[in-house]
């Protein structure tokens, strides 16, 4: 099979500054047209192609690049990566419901609540390792599902309803079907995870990070905070997860505690290692075909998700490491000398 | 004499009955090479273990540096300035010769994660400066030309350098060295030799445990000798080698003698 990640790098790695900025101009403007793209074949039974666009596919996307980062760089197994989800989401519900606030004032204290939220989970689960964490991890995912199921204030299993659409901005209306634009606000926020993850893998985050997952205790021998930068993995992580719900609240209008069960979590897992953990661009060519399969295949039933599992256990036993799998090649010394 | 880098005083360290290191105490000079040797199971990477913080001595002090290491934690004990090697090879084999070699320079950076992220000139600025660095410290140990590999691609010789430039890339004051020479062939090992008098001329200071004799005795100032978890000797390497009790340790003892 040929080595995408390995062409693509090349590609990148041989151009000039010029070059790389229409190349990123050129990805952006493709992919900010897709809407316009559709044809009807990629309806899915249950949607239309542009609202598939935004839910699962480009939530997805954005909510597995925020779990790539706990992952995928660093190597910490969370299973209860829907509770940032959630958090975001209902911070959304209650706020937007509750208070005069707008999606826009919102976002940044959803963001806040799930970051929070990663510290609480994070300085007592982080001391852990291995199995323990994803034990822990997957009983944080389950308790606040819980307590959203329980609480009166959040509206037990009727969930929260008549959550507010984001306001207009630009002159920009964001009406409740009209896709596109809640597609280009996702768009938006994704960009602006990979710019965050792109950064900081390059600078002291990223190599804390990598030594981490590669061999914790030499990574704390030589020196390497491993504790500070776990927490930080994962309030990084949930700041995404937590951008992701404030959105997909005020997209949805109604959310319930159904719609943050486990099965969320462990989709957004397969998507980070189906597509290739810890390479951004894999995680997001994974999420997009695991958000959009399950719903095209709807049409077979009950088999779908019999064939759902079937497609994951053959591309994992061609392509272990993902469908684009994390760096494995070294940069040309020539190249070096000549840049 | 000069004063001590390092003391251990009576440190004990006992893994519930087994004693491993039974109140040993010395200490290492500043700007010294001393090596630490002993037949195998004698408590060598005991020492380095309860030196970096990896166990918590059972008794006893160790003084690093005038402050007591007693109760810090693992980086912050790298950050005083105690790096070292590992018997068995533990690189980071994803990452390249060089980004090893700066993520143990990272323990002294000012910036970190955010002012990363937002591109402060402080960040770019120490990013600059420790990639020259680690440029550096790689050429200093003869690896320069392979900084730009992966780890784990680099021939077995090339990574047992590495883990020593990577430990010098946390700035330490003191260098633990743990068997750098197992499996190198003679030609190797006196290369080796002249690298870690080089380190010391540099300025560091040296605690070398190593199998090879002939490069102990060559290289080191002083030499410890453990057995059985007990310092038996501590003297220059000529002595040691005349040590009755050392060669017994390693011979064991003729049994006419006893």
């Amino acid at each position: 099979m040929i080595n995408l990640r390995d062409k693509g790098a090349e590609i990148w790695e041989n151009q000039g500054r010029v070059g790389r900025i229409v190349i990123a101009v050129c990805a952006i403007a493709i992919v900010a047209a897709l809407p316009f793209m559709g044809g009807t074949f990629l309806n899915t039974p249950v949607a239309d192609y542009e609202s598939v666009l935004v839910y699962p596919i480009a939530m997805f996307v954005l909510m597995a690049i925020g779990l790539n980062i706990v992952i995928g760089k660093s190597g910490l197994l969370d299973l209860g990566y829907v509770a940032f989800f959630a958090i975001g989401a209902y911070t959304m519900g209650l706020l937007g419901t509750k208070t005069g606030l707008n999606t826009w004032e919102i976002l940044p204290i959803g963001i806040a609540m799930a970051m929070f939220s990663g510290i609480i989970l994070g300085v007592p689960a982080l001391k852990l390792r291995g199995d323990y964490l994803a034990i822990i991890t997957l009983g944080f995912g389950e308790i606040v599902r819980i307590v959203a199921l329980n609480l009166g204030a959040l509206g037990r299993s009727e969930g929260i309803q008549g959550i507010p659409t984001p306001p207009g901005i630009f002159g920009i209306e964001y009406a409740f079907d009209s896709h596109r634009i809640y597609y280009w606000t996702l768009l938006i926020l994704i960009l602006l995870a990979i710019w965050m993850v792109r950064r900081l893998s390059a600078r002291r985050a990223g190599r804390a990070w990598e030594s981490i997952r590669q061999d914790e205790d030499a990574a704390e021998l030589l020196g390497v905070p491993t504790f500070k930068y776990k927490v930080w993995a994962f309030v990084l992580g949930a700041s995404v997860g937590g951008a992701a719900g404030v959105i997909y609240a005020s997209k949805t209008l109604f959310i319930a505690p159904d719609n943050f069960t486990l099965q969320i979590s462990i989709l957004i897992l397969a998507c980070v290692v189906f597509g290739g953990m810890g390479n951004i661009w894999g995680v997001i060519l994974g999420a997009v075909i695991l958000g959009y399969l399950p719903d095209r295949i709807r049409f077979l039933s009950e088999a779908r998700l019999l064939v759902f599992g079937l497609v994951l256990v053959i591309m994992m036993n061609l392509r272990p490491d993902g469908i684009l799998p994390r760096k494995k090649r070294e940069k040309a010394i020539v190249k070096k000398d000549a840049s | 004499m000069s004063k001590s880098l390092i003391e251990l005083k009576n440190v004990t360290m006992k893994f519930g009955g087994v004693t491993a290191l039974s109140d040993v105490t010395f200490d290492v000079k500043e700007k010294e090479i001393l090596g630490l040797i002993g037949p195998n199971g004698a408590g060598k990477t005991t020492v380095f273990n309860v030196i970096t913080g990896v166990y918590q001595i059972t008794s006893g002090e160790i003084i690093f540096d005038g402050k007591s290491l007693a109760g810090v934690k693992r980086y912050k004990i790298t950050k005083r300035g105690v790096a070292r090697t590992f018997q068995n090879i533990r690189l980071w084999g994803d990452m390249t010769a060089l980004e090893n070699v700066m993520t143990a320079a990272d323990t002294h950076k000012k910036s970190g994660l955010v002012s990363g992220l937002f591109g402060f000139p402080i960040s770019r600025r120490e990013e600059k400066r420790d990639k020259a660095r680690a440029q550096e410290l790689l050429d200093f140990i003869g690896i320069g030309e392979y900084s730009d590999r992966l780890a784990k691609n680099l021939p077995y010789g090339v990574q047992r350098r590495l883990e020593i430039a990577r430990a010098m890339g946390a700035e330490p004051k003191l260098l633990l060295l743990d068997e750098p020479a197992a499996g190198f062939n003679p030609a190797e090992k006196v290369e080796l030799a002249a690298t870690i008098r080089k380190i010391r001329d540099a300025g560091y200071t040296v605690l070398l445990i190593e199998h090879d004799m002939s490069l102990v005795m060559k290289v080191s100032d002083r030499v410890v000798v453990l057995d059985f978890g007990q310092k038996i000797a501590d003297d220059s390497p000529r002595n040691v080698q005349d040590d009755k009790r050392v060669i017994e340790a390693y011979l064991g003892v003729p049994e006419d003698a006893s």
